[in-house]
């Protein structure tokens, strides 16, 4: 048998005798020897510890425990719990949307329609301003690009004299 | 007061009773069990000073869950599932919290031990040998795994088999049974590591 074999054989006996070969093992390996003395202490210990004498109740302790039972009488009934603990649920989820919501309301560049922020508006506004600032350029433009491109009055009356 | 006579009836009685809600009941479940229940905290927890306040919170539990108590296992075994679900949630928090020290095996405690165990095993008196021994096996379980202290405390200290813990705990008995193995293994090693066992 191999070391590892061997200890395991020994924690899995525990109390129990061991087999002849991992015995015959434990007669010529020193290592072992030092293992299986430490489990013996453990489980000396183990035989200590559970001889300790175990806590009596106090006096009065069904008493005391049946007097705090009467004290939490008004303690919810499994369904009152279930329908309490599911309804808090709802509430949160409840609560959780409406935040959302508000949010989305409230910041509108943070949401699926997207609305005109201060900032777009501010420049809006400028940009009418300055379009309207412009437009005496553009009608004299328009009228100077009438007057290049329309063939004036005296043209169109020569131009029909012809043959 | 309980009767010792035809205990499985009259308990099927008291729990029924219990069930819908008498408290009189409810109080010959307790008288009858609180032994039960004090040892499987005091083995499993170790902790002197809050064992009769874990006891109360599990009757508690107990009557507020007995409702869901279907007598598909024995009640003895129920209420040490609850116990030990008491017990489970009381150490990992301590473990968390790390609240006291105790955990910890000092240098000095170390050589002590060597001392104690070493000279116990030369012949010494033997309730000196249990006190070192005892003392030794104390501090490894304070330092373990919860999961490690309740398998541990439910076989070694509280005497039970593999197929009432497997019952109590809910697993099958090849699950306790690594369950069990590797708790000894890491204690051992645990016990190595310190320097004791070399």
């Amino acid at each position: 048998m191999r070391c590892d074999d061997v200890r395991k054989t020994l924690l899995e006996a525990w109390s129990q005798d061991l087999a002849e070969s991992a015995r015959t093992h434990l007669g010529g390996c020193a290592e072992c020897r030092l293992y299986a003395r430490d489990l013996g202490r453990l489980r000396a210990g183990f035989a200590a510890l559970a001889e300790e004498p175990v806590p009596e109740p106090s006096w009065g302790f069904a008493e005391r425990l049946l007097r705090r039972i009467e004290e939490a009488a008004d303690m919810p009934t499994f369904a009152e719990e279930f329908f309490e603990r599911v309804g808090r649920r709802v509430v949160y989820v409840a609560g959780m949307l409406a935040l959302m919501l508000i949010l989305v309301l409230a910041v509108p560049s943070s949401g699926p329609l997207r609305g005109p922020t201060a900032a777009e508006l501010y420049w809006t506004q400028s940009d009418v301003a300055s379009v309207g600032s412009d437009a005496s350029f553009g009608d004299e433009s328009l009228e100077n690009s009438d007057a290049v491109q329309a063939p004036s009055a005296t043209e169109e009356s020569e131009s029909a004299n012809k043959p | 007061m309980p009767g010792p006579v035809d205990q499985t009836s009259e308990e099927v009685q008291w729990i029924k009773a219990a069930q819908r809600g008498e408290r009189e009941p409810f109080g010959f479940l307790i008288e009858r069990y609180q032994r039960r229940v004090l040892s499987h905290v005091a083995r499993l927890v170790r902790r002197h000073d809050d064992v009769e306040d874990i006891a109360q919170e599990v009757f508690i539990k107990v009557f507020r869950a007995l409702r869901t108590y279907n007598f598909q296992s024995s009640f003895a075994a129920w209420l040490s599932r609850v116990t030990v679900n008491q017990c489970y949630d009381y150490l990992r928090r301590e473990r968390a919290s790390r609240i006291d020290f105790d955990w910890q095996v000092h240098e000095g405690e170390q050589e002590e031990f060597d001392t104690r165990v070493e000279r116990a095993e030369d012949g010494s008196p033997d309730p000196e040998r249990q006190a070192a021994l005892r003392d030794l096996v104390g501090k490894l379980l304070n330092r373990a795994p919860a999961e490690d202290r309740i398998v541990l405390g439910l076989k070694e200290l509280e005497g039970m088999s593999v197929e009432e813990i497997a019952e109590i705990l809910e697993l099958n008995l090849s699950t306790v049974k690594v369950r069990l193995h590797r708790a000894r293994k890491r204690m051992l090693e645990d016990y190595r590591s310190l320097g004791r066992g070399k």
